[in-house]
């Protein structure tokens, strides 16, 4: 009987940079499938990252909850702003399609992308 | 926790008694470490068992040595049925001297015990199969855990479709062939809203939304959007207004993870004006009556994310002319997919919208047909909508709700005046029709001029903050990209006012024969300029559209006074009705707001 089908995480994260950058990957879809995930990827990172990065190069759609939780990410920077340096997020290596879908939400008002 | 309850099916009494024995000397211990006996019954046949399932339901079976010999297949297969859902595991005793080959029906029985018995290896199998129930009974318990809370969910799926349906029912959308829409039937799941109402001076006002978030959430959020949507635009507050205040709203409630995507649009079909804002929605397409398809881009955030917001600098203006009709849809549309996870994507919808655009009228059907042709799986998970912007249809009087309207036409009217004057200020961002109309609706047998009253007070007011006080020139709309920078350029100067004013009065006075109502509107301005003909004043429309429904209009030049008077003959029965007289009354007294 399967009892319960185990996903292989498509969040993984690593610090980089000596310990001022997270950096964030998701692959295949961004989606609420992987929200827990994703949060467990920023949340409790000691010592809080400068800038948190997340890299969109094997993301191949994104959708609303995924923008979602970039809202979730956005929040938790400021939080941690209020006990010390407020850290950045920063979005990159989006393919076009990911880029047409920031673009169409307006997300890059909101967020930095490179 | 239950007692384990063993049945024994033995005809040979001394049999079923040592086995009764065996197992009463068995003391079990439970994962909780409680120690619970297991209750014994026996049967002598499969027959008296049946019979004894009502009062004892056994969690196992055991056939003694002789019942193991002589009970047919068919019997215990029946026994196994009878048993119902949760498995009941069945054991038969089999002597060990005994010919392997005999007992027929073993294939039926689940395990055996061997005779003579070692009671260690009996209590073995007993603590397993024990372990055994537990955990088999422990899943069913969460099954129907799991089944009512699916059951729960589903109810909840259903009140919250019931919820998004009700909404609607203050819609327009329905009222004229000029609108046609279709909404996904898992509008619910995923959260898409349409909603259409008129404001007081007759403009069209739609909104598409979609809800990041889905089911009971979405609709949650769908509450407030469509109460004030459907409260302030027949109230005459702009859209751009009416959208900020959505936004402040969202963002106030909806978890920081949801949000609005949001196309809304203001189609002033008398003027033939749309004014429309994207907000992370798909693009709408403006198919030109020429065949040219017009984008209208997202250029704000989705409506919730931030708590204030500029939505005037993200509104597209765009001059309607004949045969332009306007699409909207949800991301359904673009994201459906096919089997092989392709997406139909905008390219697809663009050029079925310009490939049957000489047959106009199916436009919609295709769309939807192709659509689903392309989804091979994903069926009616879209919406979209259709607005035929020249149809005759959407020329509509307003009409303000009924709370405010009341039924108050044919009552009389009185005489009253008030006087109102904005300030720089409160140019800047004010909205003051929906002040004035609240207040002038409140007077008995308003409903009888407040179309006419609205559109005057709009075109008036209007050209007060435009020409007088932001000294805006109309003959910027007859340039080429002119009407665009006409509204960007009042956006801009208008934010950056530091001085003028702009004074409304409202006279009304009521006689035997008829009434009229006077509207002085004056403005900071220079006052029309001798120079200029009629028609440039209010850029041709605006003058014809007062011409309709003002019975005189006054202004001169070097003055920035402007009179409109709407007048009516008297409705003969108006007075002559007690009950009529009653409500005038009772009417009259509280409500002099001024």
């Amino acid at each position: 009987m399967v009892v319960s089908e185990r996903f292989e995480s498509r969040v993984s994260s690593e610090v980089s940079d000596g310990g001022d950058e997270l950096v964030i990957r998701v692959a295949g879809n961004f989606d609420f499938n992987i929200h827990r995930d994703f949060q467990r990827a920023y949340r409790n990172v000691s010592p809080a990252p400068k800038v948190f990065l997340v890299d969109l190069s094997a993301t191949e759609h994104l959708d609303s909850a995924a923008l979602g939780m970039l809202l979730l990410l956005r929040d938790y920077c400021v939080e941690l702003g209020h006990e010390g340096e407020r850290p950045r997020v920063e979005l990159m290596n989006a393919n076009a399609h990911v880029s047409h879908i920031l673009h169409v939400s307006n997300f890059d008002q909101i967020f930095s992308i490179c | 926790m239950p007692a384990f309850r063993i049945l024994i099916i033995e005809s040979d009494q001394q049999e079923s008694a040592e086995l009764q024995q065996l197992i009463q000397q068995w003391e079990y211990k439970s994962t909780a470490e409680s120690i619970s006996p297991a209750s014994t019954l026996c049967a002598p046949n499969v027959d008296a068992a049946l019979k004894s399932f009502d009062p004892f339901p056994p969690n196992l079976v055991i056939f003694g040595p002789v019942a193991a010999r002589e009970t047919p297949s068919e019997s215990v297969r029946q026994l196994r049925q009878s048993m119902g859902l949760e498995p009941v595991p069945i054991l038969a005793v089999q002597e060990v001297q005994e010919n392997p080959a005999e007992p027929l029906y073993l294939a039926d029985c689940d395990d055996i015990l061997t005779k003579p018995y070692s009671r260690s290896l009996v209590e073995l199998k007993l603590v397993a199969i024990r372990r055994f129930g537990e955990f088999s009974r422990s899943l069913m318990a969460q099954r129907d855990r799991l089944r009512r809370h699916h059951a729960d969910f589903l109810q909840e799926q259903a009140n919250a479709r019931e919820i998004f349906g009700n909404l609607g029912n203050e819609s327009c959308l329905d009222d004229t062939p000029a609108i046609r829409y279709h909404l996904s039937p898992r509008a619910v799941l995923n959260g898409d809203l349409l909603a259409a109402t008129y404001s007081p001076d007759g403009k069209l006002v739609l909104m598409l939304g979609d809800f990041a978030g889905h089911g009971l959430a979405a609709a949650v959020g769908a509450v407030p959007l469509t109460s004030i949507f459907y409260s302030m635009i027949p109230r005459g507050f702009s859209f751009g207004r009416v959208a900020r205040e959505i936004n402040r709203k969202l963002h106030d409630i909806l978890p920081r993870q949801m949000f609005c995507c949001l196309a809304i649009m203001e189609f002033d079909p008398r003027r033939q004006h749309l004014r429309i804002m994207n907000a992370g929605m798909p693009s709408p397409c403006l198919q030109r009556g020429d065949g040219s398809l017009l984008m209208i881009e997202s250029r704000h955030l989705p409506l919730g994310v931030l708590p204030s917001d500029h939505v005037d600098s993200a509104i597209v203006n765009v001059r309607i002319s004949s045969g332009d009709r306007l699409f909207l849809w949800s991301d359904g549309i673009h994201e459906a997919r096919n089997g092989r996870g392709e997406h139909f994507g905008e390219a697809r919808l663009l050029s079925l919208l310009q490939s049957e655009w000489p047959d106009g009228e199916q436009v919609f059907e295709r769309i939807l047909l192709a659509v689903n042709a392309h989804a091979a799986e994903q069926h009616d998970d879209l919406s979209l909508v259709e607005l035929d912007l020249t149809d005759p249809g959407l020329l509509r009087g307003g009409s303000l709700p009924q709370e405010v309207a009341g039924g108050r036409k044919g009552t009389p009217i009185g005489d009253w005046s008030i006087r109102f004057r904005l300030c720089h200020a409160e140019l800047r961002q004010a909205d003051p029709l929906p002040q004035l109309l609240s207040v002038v609706m409140q007077m008995p047998g308003a409903a009888r001029f407040q179309e006419d009253l609205a559109i005057a007070l709009g075109e008036l007011f209007r050209n007060a903050l435009e020409h007088g006080v932001l000294e805006l020139d109309s003959s910027i709309k007859g340039m080429d990209d002119g009407f665009v920078r006409y509204y960007d350029l009042m956006a801009e100067r208008r934010s950056q006012l530091d001085s003028g004013w702009v004074s409304i009065s409202l006279s009304c006075l009521e006689g035997e024969a008829g009434g009229s109502l006077s509207l002085v509107v004056e403005d900071s301005g220079k006052g029309f300029s001798g120079v200029r003909d009629t028609g440039s004043v209010y850029s041709g429309r605006g003058l014809e559209l007062l011409r309709t429904v003002c019975s005189e209009l006054h202004y001169s030049a070097g003055s920035s006074r402007v009179e409109a008077i709407i007048r009516w003959q008297a409705e003969p029965d108006a007075k002559s009705e007690g009950a009529t007289q009653a409500e005038y009354n009772a009417i009259q007294n509280p409500s002099v707001p001024v």
